[in-house]
C-alpha cells in the first residue's frame, strides 16, 4: 500500500533528532546542514518549521534546472539528482514552491528527501509524532496537504515579517 | 577526532588574543567532557585561593558535552564554570539550549574565557573566526532585544547566550540566559560575566561531528530513545513540563510555600503544568537541541491587561519559587514573573528565596518600610512581588540593593537573626524547592553539594521509589528494596554517591540529568557503549562511573582550597531547627545530629577526612589526582 509521511509544524519540538539522524544515515556524521529535512528555527516565539522535498505534481524544481540534472519517479514522486551534470547552480533550491532543496555544504550538490527509499530514517527519530510515516488514505492525503499549507503560511509570514 | 571536535577555544578580554589549543587526548578518558573537563581547566588557571570571583584571573568556561550536537538523546546541554559570585566557591551551571550544540558545530568542545574587558563586548564565533566586539549598542539591552540584535546582526541561526540588566549590575541571583529562555541560572555566573564586561557570546558552525563507529553509535542510541519513548516520567515531562509534578509533590505535604513554613497548598491548581495546558496558556512544547522528550514550554498570555506576555516557562521550580513561594497561586501572576525574569536575566530560584526572605522579614519588623522603598511586602501580593524582583534585578533603590547581593550578605547587612529564616547553607547559594525534611537522601545530597543547596550537581529522586526502575536500583545501591522510601536516613550516603558519579557523567557527556536520574532511559552501561561508539575509546562503565568520582573529587578540592571545611556541608537553619508544618512527617526536620550520622558516613565512604571533610591523600592518588594532592600538600589541606 501507499505511504506517506505527515509533517506537524505543532508538534515539533524543534529538537533537530530528524535533521542529524539524516545526516548519519546519508553521510555516517552529524551535521544539521546536511539533513535532507531541515528545521526552520525560531527561538523566541519556540517555533521549529520542518522543511523537506514533498515529491509534488508540478515539481517546478525539474523544468527549472538548466543542466537537465533531476529526474522523477512517476510512481513515487521522488526526485534523484545526477550530480555529474548538477553545476550546482542553486536554479532547484529557487524553485521549489515548499523551500525544501538546499545544496550540501562541501559538494555544493542539491540535498533533496528520497524518503529512504520508502522507510524514512528520521521518523523513528521523532518521538513526539510531528513526523509520521503513515499508510495512505484520501483523508490523510488530504491533512498532508492541509499541515504543508500551514507550515507554508507561517513560513511566508516570518519571511515577510524578516523583511520589514 | 571522532566524537569531541578535538579543540578548545580560548579567548582573553584584555589583551584581545584568541587561539587554540588542542584538546588534551587523556582527558577525554579522565575527565570525558563537559562539567568534568570544565573541572580540569578551572583547577588548572583557578586554583589559587586568592583568586576570587571578580578577580581578572577567574576563568569563564563554556563546554557543551562529549556526546553533543549527536542523536544521543537528550544530549544538548552545555555546562558553564567558574569561581562563583554568590558562595565563592566551586560554580558549576548547566544549560539546556541550541547554543552549545552550535559552539561544538563551530568546531570547538571549550570556551575559555579570561581576564577584564575595558568596556562592554560581546564574542562572536563562526567556525574559525572568533572576534571580540564592541557591546556599547548592546549594553544595558534586556534578554529580548539583546537576541533581536544579534540575530539581525549575525543571521537567525546564530546562537546566543547573553546576561541581561542584573548580570550587568553583578547582581548575585543574575542568570546567564542560553537560546532565550533557558538559562544556566545558578550561583551567579551572569555576574562574573558582568564583572568581564561580557554581555554576550553570539555563535555559528558548520563542522560535522565525526563518529567512529555510526552504526554501533545508531544502534545504542535507538536503545536510549525507545527506553524514554516507554517511561512514563519523560512521557509526563513532555505533555505537562517539569511543573507536572506539582500537584503530586503538594499531596506529600512537600511543595514549599511561604518561605519553607507550609508543605502543601490547598487550591494548588492554578501553579501546575496541568493548569498550563487547560487554561490555554501552553501554545508550544519545546526541546532542547536533540531531546526526544521535550519538557520545555513556551506560554502566551492572550486575553486581558496583559495579553501579549510570552516567555519559555514556568518551570516546577519557578512555579514553586515565584509562586508556592510569595503566596502568588495565580497562573498569569507567575506567568508575569517568569516572563520578568528571563527578560531581565534573574535566576527565579534564586530571585524567589530572596524575596520570600524579604517578606518574612518584613513582617517580622526585621525589615521596615524604609528599607523596601515603601512597598509593602506580604504573602500573595503579586504587585508587590514584581516591583521587589525588578529592584533586585536593578539594584533599584535601598531594597534593591540588598536584594541584589544575596542572602549572604543581605543577613549579615540586617542581622538581627535574619539568617534563621534565609534558605541558605553555609555555602550561601539559595535553595531550590525541595522539602529536605521528608526526603533524606535529598538532604545529605544538598548539604555536600559543592555550589550550595540545591538539586543540580546530583539528584536522588530514586529514593521516592515512584517506579520499578527507581526500586530497582535503589535495591541495587543498598541490598533491599525496602529502603526505597525517601524518610529513611539509612543507605543515604550510598545512594548519594551513585547519583553524584552517575550525574557527572551524565552531565560530560551531555545528556540532561532528567533522562538518567529521573527518567532511566539512559544509565551507566549504555552511556559507557554509546561513548566508546561515537569516539573509539574502550570505556567501560566502571571506567566511566569512575571517572565521575574523580570530577566530583576535584570539585570538592576546588571548595577545599577556598576554605571550605565540614561546617560548610549543612542546611538552612530553618530546616534543622524546625519541623515542616503539615503531613506525613509533622515535624520532621534536618537535625544536626541526623545529618552528622549522614555525613559521618558519605565522607567514610568516600574516604575523606570526618573531622574537616578533606579527601585523604590516599584517596586522591587512587583517583589520579596526584597534582591536585601536592598543591593541597602545600595549602597544609591534606590530610593523610
Amino acid at each position: 500500500m501507499e505511504r506517506l509521511l505527515l509533517v506537524d509544524m505543532d508538534k515539533c519540538t524543534g529538537c533537530k533528532q530528524c535533521s542529524l539522524a539524516c545526516s548519519l544515515i546519508k553521510e555516517d556524521l552529524f551535521d544539521p546542514h546536511r539533513g535532507r529535512i531541515k528545521i526552520l528555527k525560531r527561538e523566541d516565539i519556540a517555533l521549529g518549521i520542518q522543511l523537506l522535498c514533498e515529491q509534488c505534481d508540478a515539481h517546478p524544481c525539474i523544468d527549472a534546472c538548466p543542466d537537465n540534472a533531476l529526474s522523477r519517479n512517476d510512481d513515487t514522486g521522488i526526485i534523484t539528482v545526477n550530480i555529474d551534470t548538477c553545476s550546482s547552480c542553486d536554479s532547484c533550491v529557487k524553485a521549489c514552491p515548499y523551500h525544501g532543496i538546499r545544496l550540501h555544504p562541501e559538494t555544493g550538490k542539491p540535498l533533496i528527501c528520497d524518503l529512504c527509499g520508502g522507510d524514512p530514517y528520521c521518523v523513528q527519530h521523532c518521538v513526539p509524532g510531528a513526523l509520521c510515516w503513515i499508510d495512505a488514505t484520501d483523508d490523510l492525503m488530504k491533512q498532508k496537504k492541509k499541515l504543508r499549507s500551514a507550515r507554508m503560511a507561517k513560513y511566508r509570514d516570518l519571511k515577510k515579517e524578516a523583511a520589514k | 577526532m571522532y566524537g569531541h571536535q578535538g579543540q578548545i577555544l580560548h579567548v582573553d578580554l584584555k589583551t584581545g588574543k584568541i587561539w587554540t589549543e588542542n584538546l588534551p587526548e587523556e582527558w577525554r578518558q579522565i575527565y570525558v567532557g563537559s562539567r568534568g573537563i570544565n573541572a580540569k581547566l578551572l583547577w588548572d588557571y583557578c586554583k589559587d585561593p586568592e583568586i576570587t570571583w571578580d578577580d581578572p584571573r577567574n576563568v569563564i568556561i563554556y563546554g557543551p558535552g562529549a556526546l553533543t550536537g549527536t542523536t544521543a538523546p537528550a544530549s544538548g546541554r552545555t555546562s558553564v564554570t567558574t569561581v562563583g559570585c554568590t558562595t565563592g566557591m566551586y560554580l558549576k551551571s548547566n544549560t539546556g539550549g541550541h547554543w552549545g550544540a552550535e559552539l561544538k558545530f563551530a568546531g570547538y568542545d571549550h570556551l575559555v574565557v579570561h581576564e577584564i574587558a575595558d568596556s562592554p563586548s560581546y564574542i562572536h564565533i563562526e567556525n574559525d573566526h572568533v572576534e571580540i566586539k564592541d557591546a556599547s549598542g548592546l549594553w544595558g539591552k534586556d534578554i529580548i532585544e539583546t537576541d533581536t540584535l544579534l540575530k539581525k546582526w549575525h543571521g537567525e541561526d546564530s546562537r546566543g547566550l547573553y546576561i541581561g540588566p542584573a548580570g550587568e549590575r553583578l547582581v548575585r541571583a543574575a542568570s546567564i540566559q542560553c537560546s532565550l529562555y533557558h538559562a544556566a541560572g545558578r550561583g551567579g555566573g551572569a555576574a562574573v560575566m558582568g564583572k568581564k564586561n561580557l554581555k554576550a557570546i553570539s555563535v555559528r558552525g558548520t563542522q560535522p561531528i565525526k563518529i567512529k563507529d555510526p552504526k554501533k553509535f545508531a544502534e545504542v542510541a535507538k536503545e536510549m530513545r525507545e527506553l524514554l519513548r516507554a517511561d512514563s516520567g519523560a512521557q509526563s515531562l513532555h505533555e505537562f513540563g517539569t511543573s507536572g509534578s506539582i500537584a503530586g509533590v503538594n499531596e506529600l505535604h512537600a511543595f514549599p510555600g511561604r518561605n519553607w513554613q507550609t508543605g502543601y497548598t490547598p487550591n494548588v491548581h492554578p501553579i501546575t503544568g496541568q493548569a498550563l495546558n487547560e487554561k490555554g496558556y501552553l501554545k508550544r512544547r519545546v526541546a532542547c537541541f536533540g531531546c526526544t522528550i521535550g519538557c520545555h514550554r513556551y506560554s502566551v498570555i492572550d486575553e486581558g491587561p496583559n495579553a501579549g506576555i510570552a516567555s519559555g516557562g514556568p518551570e516546577y521550580e519557578t512555579f514553586g519559587a515565584l509562586g508556592n513561594g510569595p503566596g502568588i497561586i495565580d497562573t498569569e501572576g507567575v506567568l508575569l514573573l517568569n516572563e520578568l525574569c528571563n527578560r531581565i536575566g534573574l535566576d527565579t530560584i534564586s530571585a524567589g528565596t530572596i524575596v520570600q526572605w524579604a517578606i518574612e522579614s518584613y513582617e517580622r519588623g526585621v525589615l521596615t518600610k524604609e528599607d523596601t522603598d515603601g512597598l509593602e511586602l506580604g504573602w500573595g501580593k503579586l504587585e508587590e512581588t514584581i516591583k521587589a524582583v525588578e529592584k533586585m534585578a536593578l539594584r533599584d533603590g535601598k531594597l534593591g540593593e540588598l536584594l541584589g547581593d544575596g542572602l549572604k550578605i543581605a543577613t549579615k547587612k540586617v542581622g538581627k537573626d535574619s539568617y534563621k529564616w534565609a534558605i541558605m547553607n553555609a555555602k550561601g547559594l539559595e535553595q531550590s524547592n525541595v522539602e529536605t525534611r521528608s526526603a533524606k537522601a535529598y538532604a545529605l545530597a544538598f548539604a555536600v553539594n559543592p555550589r550550595g543547596n540545591d538539586h543540580l550537581m546530583t539528584e536522588t529522586f530514586a529514593e521516592f521509589g515512584a517506579s520499578p526502575e527507581a526500586v530497582e536500583l535503589i535495591e541495587k545501591l543498598t541490598g533491599d528494596k525496602k529502603w526505597a522510601s525517601p524518610h529513611f536516613t539509612e543507605y543515604r550516603a550510598e545512594i548519594v554517591r551513585w547519583h553524584e558519579d552517575c550525574y557527572e557523567i551524565t552531565e560530560a557527556l551531555g545528556f540532561c540529568v532528567f533522562t538518567s536520574t529521573a527518567a532511566y532511559g539512559v544509565n551507566p552501561d549504555n552511556m559507557a557503549r554509546l561513548y566508546s561508539a561515537a569516539t573509539g575509546l574502550k570505556m567501560s562503565e566502571e571506567e566511566l562511573m569512575l571517572s565521575g568520582r574523580r570530577v566530583v573529587t576535584l570539585e570538592k578540592a576546588f571548595n577545599v582550597t577556598r576554605g571550605a571545611t565540614r561546617e560548610h556541608d549543612n542546611l538552612p537553619w530553618r530546616l534543622m531547627h524546625e519541623g515542616a508544618a503539615s503531613g506525613p512527617l509533622k515535624g520532621e526536620m534536618n537535625s544536626p545530629e541526623e545529618l552528622k550520622e549522614m555525613l559521618d558516613k558519605y565522607y567514610t565512604l568516600h574516604e575523606w577526612d570526618l573531622k574537616t571533610s578533606w579527601p585523604l591523600k590516599a584517596t586522591y592518588e587512587k583517583l589520579g589526582l596526584k597534582e591536585v594532592a601536592d598543591y593541597l600538600a602545600n595549602l597544609g589541606k591534606l590530610p593523610q
